[in-house]
């Protein structure tokens, strides 16, 4: 196998991204308390939902990334990509 | 209270039911191949789901009825710790399974492996290893299919079904698992995977209604979570303490987040999300749905506050035998608070819930048993139609043995089992998720910290002892060995586990014992569909089986075979 270059930037980002969404949710003294409140949410309860919300872009801007590099390695290596003829097929 | 049959509600139930089945038995002609004959169809239900089905396929798998009953059930009764710790555990799992999850595709579809047995069976070259992997699966998802049941049950038992006779009682559930057994026997897993449509756009559907309705029938979200914190920080008669926890306190924290934490990284363990995963079509379908996935974590955090909205309706929780049972909360609110015919759409959203993952679950420890159990012990030269046939019969076993459970033992020991199983699956994440990075980890160090792991996890949730009812098996939570810090069980033996794992690969590295053989290459770690070894499979089927056979030789290559 080739020797891969150092970690791309694409690849940082994607997993500070990741690194974030996990860790934020499991830091529970940063969210357990009650003001300020939303829509009569307690803060504990809103921000929880709102992290859900977040964690779709989070993970979504990783998907990105990671695609994007994986793209080029795979043209680089002379591989096919497996998207493109399944476009049509999905679902 | 009315003991009576809702004849309304049982007719939308009824219906939707059988619109489910049909669904069911037709799903085996849906994007059929020639042959049923292997589990690559039968199983895995042809290899070749895209990122639209699958997001309603593991969303139909992982949010389950008992999930849908169980943590709104634990709301009303105790509140955050054990109850809406279920929304930060299913945001993270997503970034985690974003990680590993695209290489167990890629090096599964490259040796045709179909279960997460089989992958450390050709990682690590031990049977023995694979299958202690295999029978903590089984162990594991057996309890996990009975309290599906136990789900369906409370359904059953607030429309007013169950009497005084045994049979009354217990033959709703009877038939519904009789035709679930029917066509998961016929259809596989393309069953599950085409009612899981109905069965998330119905929970959308009814939770969408009961987060905008119930709130304005009952007074407003001040007001809902105004009578939760009432209820959860009143104190207990029986202990003194608070009955539960509204927001954690400082000593709720550690429980809250490693409950997250261990819940999140025992998910993907589950054999039936490991058959959901490997049932996509390409390497990213997986990684895709982790972005989209979440939509199903908003409508859990959302379901979980119905548990705060039963308290604030003052809902009756006392069962058709006397007693007090929390699980009956939600499809109690609903019967309360909505007219019959909505209710009865709830009711059906919740049993065909249950209906979905008891099929991925069954077909997944019937899996197991045949790759790993079967074939690897009892008759290494099955071919791919026998171990078809082998896992069709074991699938209903399984849920015949569900069925047995339920009806024939007391709840709470489903309830313990689930629990444990919990434990238990954790276990397993060193041999699998980390042999997917590397070899280093020594087979019989993996054996020897799955094995004190998973008796220090069962005697340790043995001991825990609900303070009201002086019950074993109180909880999932328990103290940390040598401190005061409340953490759940099952990451403190995972840690164990790990600690004993790295221990002794370096004690068996330095004594040279033989490390077994690797049939992996680190190319199998990122091959995609389309790329050579990687085969779509239905298009290559042949009807008769021994092209069949020639194809599985050539795709695990001659080595794993012969």
């Amino acid at each position: 196998m080739s020797r891969l270059p150092a970690v791309k930037p694409a690849y940082w980002i994607a997993g500070v991204l990741l690194a974030a969404t996990v860790l934020a949710p499991l830091i529970v003294s940063t969210y357990a308390k009650a003001e300020p409140r939303l829509w009569g949410f307690p803060f504990f309860y809103w921000y929880q939902l709102l992290w859900v919300v977040l964690s779709v872009f989070t993970v979504g801007i990783a998907y990105r990334l990671v695609i994007g590099e994986e793209r080029k390695r795979r043209a680089a290596q002379g591989l096919g990509d497996p998207d493109k003829p399944a476009k049509g097929a999905e679902l | 209270m009315n003991h009576s049959v809702d004849w309304v509600q049982l007719t939308v139930v009824v219906v939707i039911f059988i619109g489910v089945t049909v669904m069911g038995f037709m799903a085996s002609r849906w994007r059929a191949a020639a042959s049923m004959d292997s589990l690559d169809e039968w199983g895995l239900g042809g290899r070749g789901f895209g990122t639209f089905i699958t997001w309603f396929l593991l969303g139909g798998d992982l949010y389950t009825a008992y999930t849908f009953i169980a943590v709104p059930a634990a709301m009303y009764a105790t509140g955050a710790v054990t109850g809406f710790f279920a929304v930060p555990y299913t945001i993270v799992v997503y970034p985690v399974i974003f990680v590993f999850m695209a290489r167990l595709w890629s090096v599964s579809h490259r040796h045709g492996y179909v279960t997460p047995a089989d992958f450390v069976r050709g990682r690590y070259g031990s049977r023995w290893l694979s299958l202690a992997v295999a029978l903590t699966g089984i162990l594991a998802t057996m309890p996990y299919i009975a309290l599906q049941l136990v789900g369906m049950q409370a359904v059953f038992e607030t429309m007013g079904l169950g009497g005084d006779s045994l049979l009354a009682k217990d033959l709703p559930l009877l038939i519904a698992f009789a035709v679930l057994a029917a066509y998961t026997y016929s259809s596989g897993l393309r069953a599950p995977a085409m009612i899981a449509f109905v069965k998330d756009g119905l929970i959308y559907l009814v939770i969408g209604v009961a987060i905008i309705y119930l709130p304005h029938a009952l007074g407003g979200w001040e007001a809902i979570f105004g009578a939760a914190e009432k209820k959860l920080t009143t104190p207990n008669p029986a202990t003194g303490k608070p009955v539960g926890n509204f927001i954690p306190g400082m000593t709720g924290q550690s429980a809250y987040w490693t409950l997250a934490l261990g819940s999140a990284l025992a998910l993907f363990m589950y054999p039936h999300s490991v058959t959901a995963v490997l049932s996509t079509k390409s390497r990213n379908v997986v990684r895709r749905n982790a972005a989209i996935l979440p939509a199903y974590s908003l409508l859990l955090g959302l379901l979980a506050l119905l548990g705060f909205m039963a308290i604030k309706a003052n809902v009756s929780i006392i069962g058709l035998d006397g007693k007090a049972n929390p699980q009956l909360a939600i499809p109690r609110l609903f019967d309360q608070e909505f007219p019959s015919w909505f209710a009865g759409i709830a009711f059906a959203a919740i049993a065909v819930g249950a209906l979905v993952p008891a099929a991925i679950m069954s077909i997944a420890a019937a899996n197991l048993f045949t790759r790993n159990i079967y074939k690897d012990f009892l008759k290494k030269d099955a071919t791919p139609s026998q171990e078809a046939k082998v896992s069709k019969l074991a699938s209903l076993l399984v849920k015949f043995g569900a069925l047995v459970f339920v009806l024939g033992m007391d709840k709470t020991i489903s309830l313990n089992l689930q629990l444990l199983g919990g434990i238990w699956i954790l276990q397993t994440f060193p041999a699998i998720v980390v042999g997917l990075f590397t070899r280093w980890f020594h087979k019989w160090a993996l054996m020897a910290g799955w094995a004190v792991a998973m008796v220090y996890g069962t005697v340790e949730a043995y001991n825990v002892v609900n303070p009201a009812t002086k019950k074993h098996f109180g909880g999932s939570v328990t103290n940390i060995p040598f401190t005061d810090t409340q953490a759940y069980i099952g990451l403190i033996a995972f840690s164990l586990n790990l600690v004993i794992v790295i221990a002794l690969t370096l004690v068996f590295r330095a004594l040279k014992v033989a490390p077994g053989v690797d049939v992996t290459h680190p190319s199998d770690y990122t091959a995609d569909q389309g790329d050579p070894g990687v085969k779509d499979l239905p298009e290559l089927l042949d009807e008769d089986g021994t092209s069949l056979t020639r194809l599985n030789f050539a795709r695990r290559g001659c080595a794993e075979t012969l």
